[in-house]
C-alpha cells in the first residue's frame, strides 16, 4: 500500500485534529470545560440536533434531502402536547402517535418525489410549510401548557404525564449521581442504530448505491423507489424523535421553540462529509459534526463571545468543511478514479 | 531617594486607599468582589426593554466589581436551560434568569440551587422558594395611569379600553381596569378591543378608527401597553379628535416620548418602570443573596409616572434624559444595602 501524502493524511484527520485542537484550547482557557459536567452538555445540547441530522444522512445517502425535519420535529412537539394536554391520554399514547406522524410524513414526502417526481427539495420544503401551518391550526397559533384555556372557555384538564417528562429529563447516575441526561442515550443509541444499518447492512449498502448511481442501482434489480420511500421515513421518524424529546424538556408545546432545529442539523450532517476524509454522508461523520458544532458552540459560550460571532463561526466552519469535502477530497477522488 | 516610579506608585495606593475602605466593609464575598462570578441567562433579548435591562444589569454588575458573563438563548427554551447547566459547570456563584418558561426552567433552576448557587428569576415564574422573584408590579402600573386619569377627568367620563385576552401582563392590568371601573361607576366603558396581529400599533389604529367613528363621544382610552397607545394615537390623529380624547398608557420608550410631545398630542400619561433600573434590582437581589441576606421573597420594582406636562416641563426627549432629570426614574429604592455601590448616574 502507498504511504498516504499529506494532504491526504490532512483530508482524513484534519478534522478530527481540529477538534482535538479546539477542546485543548477551550480547556486552558476555562478549566471547567473539561469538567463530566461539561462534557455531558456538549452531548445534551446537540442531543435533538444530532437525532435529525441523522435522520437527513438517510436521504443524502439516497441523494436526497429533507428540509421537512425541523418541522416534523415542532410538529411532534406540539401533537404530543396535543395528546396529552387536550386528549388527556398518557406517555404512550403520545409517543405512539408522534412516531406514527412522523412515519406517515416521510411517507408522503418519499411518495411525492419518487411517484409524483417532485423534486426533493421542492417537496421537502412544501411540506415544511405545510406542517408549519398545520401544527398550529388546533390551538389557534397558541403554545399548549397545562391548563390552558380552550377555545370554548373552558381549562385544558390533561397534563404532561411524568414518564413522558422522564424521556427528556431524567438523569442516569453515571461517574457523579444524576449525570447523564436520557436524551444523550438515545442520541449515542440511534447514532449507532444508523451507523450499523447504513454500514453494516445489505440494505445499508444499496442504499449508497443509490445514491452513487440510481440507474445502475436499478439495472441491478434494486428496488429503488422503495429505498427511497424507507430513507424519508427514516428521516421522519428521526425528526419525530428529536420532537418527543425537545416536548419532553420543555413540557409544553412551544410555538416558539424549534425554530433552528433544520438548519442546525443539516450543517452537523453536512460537516459529518468532511470526517475522516469521507467526501460522502455518513453517520459516523454526521455524529462526529453534531458534536464538533457542540463543542465549538458551548466553548465560545464560556468565553463569552456573543450568539452572532457563534453564528459567524458556525457559518465559517460548514464552509470550511465543505471546501475539504468537495475540494480537496474531490481531487483525491478524480486522481485515484 | 525616591526614583519617579516608586512616588507614582505611591500616590496611585494612596488614591485607592478610599475605595479599600469601602471594599473591607462589605460582607464575604464581597470584600473581594473579583472572586465572585455571576451569569445572566436569558430568554428574550432582542429589543430596546431587554437591551436596557441588560445594560442595567451590567453596569450594577460592574459597580459591584463582580465578573458578569451572558448567557443568550434567544427564545429557545431548551437553549436556556442547557444554559443554566453550563452555568452549573463553570461554577459560578450566582445566576440571574431573565425571562423563560416555567416548565422548562423550573428543574433547572432546581438544580443550580442544588449545586449551591444563588439564583434570582426575573418575570419568569420557577416555582422555588429558595429564588426570589423580581417583578416589575402591572398592577401599580395600571393603577397609577388611571389614577392620573381620574385626576384629570373626574370620575365620570366616557371610555374606550384596549385589551387582548390571555396575555399574563395585560391581564393583570385589565384587572386593575376592572377594579376601577367598578369603584366608579361613572365611568362608562363603550368600547373595548384590541389586536396583537404585527405591526401591532398599524393594526391598533385600524380598529381604533372603528370605534372613534361609533362613538365620536369617547372621552378617554386606557391602552395599558405602549403599542397600543401608539396606534390609538394614530386613529385618533387621523380623526382629528386630539383635543377631545385623551390617552392614558403603560410602558415607555423614546419614540414614545416623542409622540407624547407632539404638540397638541392626545397621549397624555404613561406609568412605566425602567428596564435598567429593573436590570440594577436584579443584581442586587443577587448580591443580597450572596451575601447571605434575606431580600424577601418578591422584589417589586415600583413604576414611576409619566405625565406629557412633566416631559415638557423638564424638557425630555429621550430615555437617558427621562432617566437623568426623572430620579424617581433613573433609580429604586429596593434591594438596596449600606455596602454596596450604586452605578454612577
Amino acid at each position: 500500500m502507498k504511504p498516504l501524502s499529506l494532504t491526504d493524511l490532512a483530508i482524513r484527520y484534519g478534522f478530527l485534529l481540529l477538534m482535538a485542537g479546539l477542546i485543548v484550547v477551550f480547556s486552558i482557557a476555562r478549566p471547567a470545560f473539561l469538567s463530566p459536567q461539561s462534557a455531558v452538555f456538549i452531548l445534551q445540547s446537540v442531543a435533538i440536533t444530532g437525532i435529525l441530522a441523522l435522520g437527513v444522512t438517510a436521504t443524502l445517502v439516497v441523494d436526497g434531502f429533507d428540509l421537512s425535519i425541523g418541522a416534523v420535529a415542532t410538529s411532534a412537539m406540539m401533537l404530543s402536547a396535543y395528546v396529552m394536554v387536550i386528549w388527556d391520554m398518557g406517555a404512550v399514547a403520545a409517543v405512539v402517535f408522534c412516531l406514527g406522524m412522523g412515519a406517515l410524513v416521510g411517507l408522503v414526502n418519499g411518495l411525492l418525489i419518487v411517484k409524483m417526481r417532485v423534486p426533493d427539495l421542492l417537496a421537502t420544503l412544501g411540506m415544511m410549510f405545510l406542517l408549519v401551518g398545520l401544527q398550529r391550526i388546533p390551538t389557534q397559533g397558541n403554545s399548549i401548557s397545562t391548563g390552558m384555556m380552550l377555545s370554548d372557555g373552558t381549562a385544558a384538564t390533561g397534563a404532561f404525564a411524568e414518564n413522558f417528562l422522564m424521556l427528556g429529563r431524567h438523569r442516569i447516575d453515571f461517574i457523579l449521581p444524576d449525570l447523564v441526561p436520557l436524551s444523550v442515550v438515545f442520541l449515542i443509541v440511534i447514532a449507532v442504530l444508523v451507523w450499523g444499518f447504513l454500514e453494516l447492512t445489505r440494505h445499508g449498502r444499496v442504499m449508497y448505491a443509490i445514491g452513487s448511481n440510481a440507474q445502475a442501482a436499478a439495472l441491478a434489480g434494486i428496488n429503488v423507489a422503495g429505498y427511497r420511500i424507507l430513507a424519508y421515513v427514516i428521516s421522519g421518524v428521526m425528526a419525530s424523535i428529536g420532537g418527543i424529546l425537545l416536548a419532553a424538556r420543555l413540557g409544553r408545546g412551544d410555538v416558539a421553540s424549534g425554530n433552528n432545529l433544520l438548519l442546525d442539523s443539516v450543517a452537523a450532517a453536512l460537516i459529518g462529509f468532511a470526517v475522516l476524509g469521507a467526501a460522502k454522508p455518513n453517520a459516523f461523520g454526521t455524529a462526529v459534526g453534531a458534536l464538533f458544532v457542540g463543542i465549538l458552540l458551548q466553548g465560545l459560550t464560556m468565553m463569552n463571545a456573543p450568539y452572532y460571532t457563534q453564528d459567524f463561526i458556525k457559518g465559517a466552519v460548514l464552509v470550511v468543511a465543505l471546501v475539504f469535502t468537495f475540494a480537496l477530497s474531490g481531487r483525491v477522488g478524480r486522481a485515484r478514479g | 531617594m525616591i526614583s519617579r516610579r516608586t512616588f507614582a506608585a505611591l500616590v496611585a495606593s494612596v488614591a485607592l486607599l478610599p475605595s479599600l475602605g469601602l471594599a473591607q466593609t462589605a460582607p464575604a464575598p464581597f470584600d473581594n468582589p473579583g472572586q465572585v462570578d455571576i451569569a445572566l441567562v436569558r430568554y428574550l433579548s432582542t429589543g430596546d426593554f431587554f437591551q436596557a435591562y441588560l445594560s442595567g444589569v451590567e453596569k450594577q454588575a460592574a459597580a459591584l466589581g463582580v465578573n458578569l458573563q451572558v448567557f443568550d438563548s434567544r427564545q429557545d427554551a431548551a437553549l436556556q436551560a442547557d444554559m443554566v447547566d453550563q452555568a452549573i459547570a463553570l461554577g459560578v456563584d450566582g445566576i440571574i434568569i431573565q425571562h423563560g418558561l416555567t416548565e422548562s426552567m423550573k428543574e433547572a433552576a432546581q438544580r443550580a440551587v442544588d449545586a449551591g448557587i444563588k439564583v434570582v428569576a426575573f418575570d419568569v415564574n420557577v416555582e422555588n422558594p429558595a429564588i426570589p422573584q423580581v417583578e416589575q408590579s402591572d398592577a401599580a402600573l395600571a393603577q397609577l395611569a388611571l389614577d392620573q386619569a381620574i385626576a384629570d377627568h373626574g370620575t365620570e367620563w366616557v371610555a374606550g379600553f384596549v385589551h387582548v385576552a390571555g396575555i399574563a401582563p395585560l391581564d393583570r392590568r385589565a384587572a386593575v381596569w376592572a377594579e376601577v371601573k367598578a369603584a366608579n361607576p361613572g365611568i362608562n366603558e363603550v368600547a373595548m378591543f384590541g389586536t396583537l396581529d404585527n405591526p401591532i400599533a398599524n393594526s391598533v389604529a385600524n380598529q381604533a378608527r372603528s370605534v372613534l367613528s361609533a362613538n365620536p363621544n369617547i372621552q378617554v382610552i386606557f391602552a395599558p401597553y405602549d403599542e397600543f397607545a401608539k396606534g390609538v394615537k394614530i386613529a385618533v390623529d387621523e380623526a382629528g379628535m386630539s383635543g377631545q380624547v385623551s390617552i392614558y398608557s403603560a410602558d415607555v420608550s423614546t419614540a414614545d416620548i416623542q409622540l407624547m410631545r407632539e404638540a397638541g398630542s392626545s397621549w397624555k400619561a404613561t406609568a412605566a418602570t425602567n428596564p435598567a433600573v429593573v436590570g440594577e434590582v436584579s443584581v442586587r437581589t443577587l448580591a443580597l443573596l450572596l451575601a447571605g441576606e434575606n431580600p424577601g421573597a418578591q422584589v417589586i420594582v415600583p413604576p414611576t409616572l409619566i405625565t406629557q406636562t412633566m416631559l415638557n416641563d423638564l424638557d425630555i426627549k429621550n430615555m437617558e434624559e427621562l432617566g437623568a432629570k426623572l430620579p424617581a426614574f433613573a433609580h429604586a429604592d429596593v434591594a438596596m444595602a449600606p455596602w454596596m455601590t450604586l452605578p454612577p448616574r
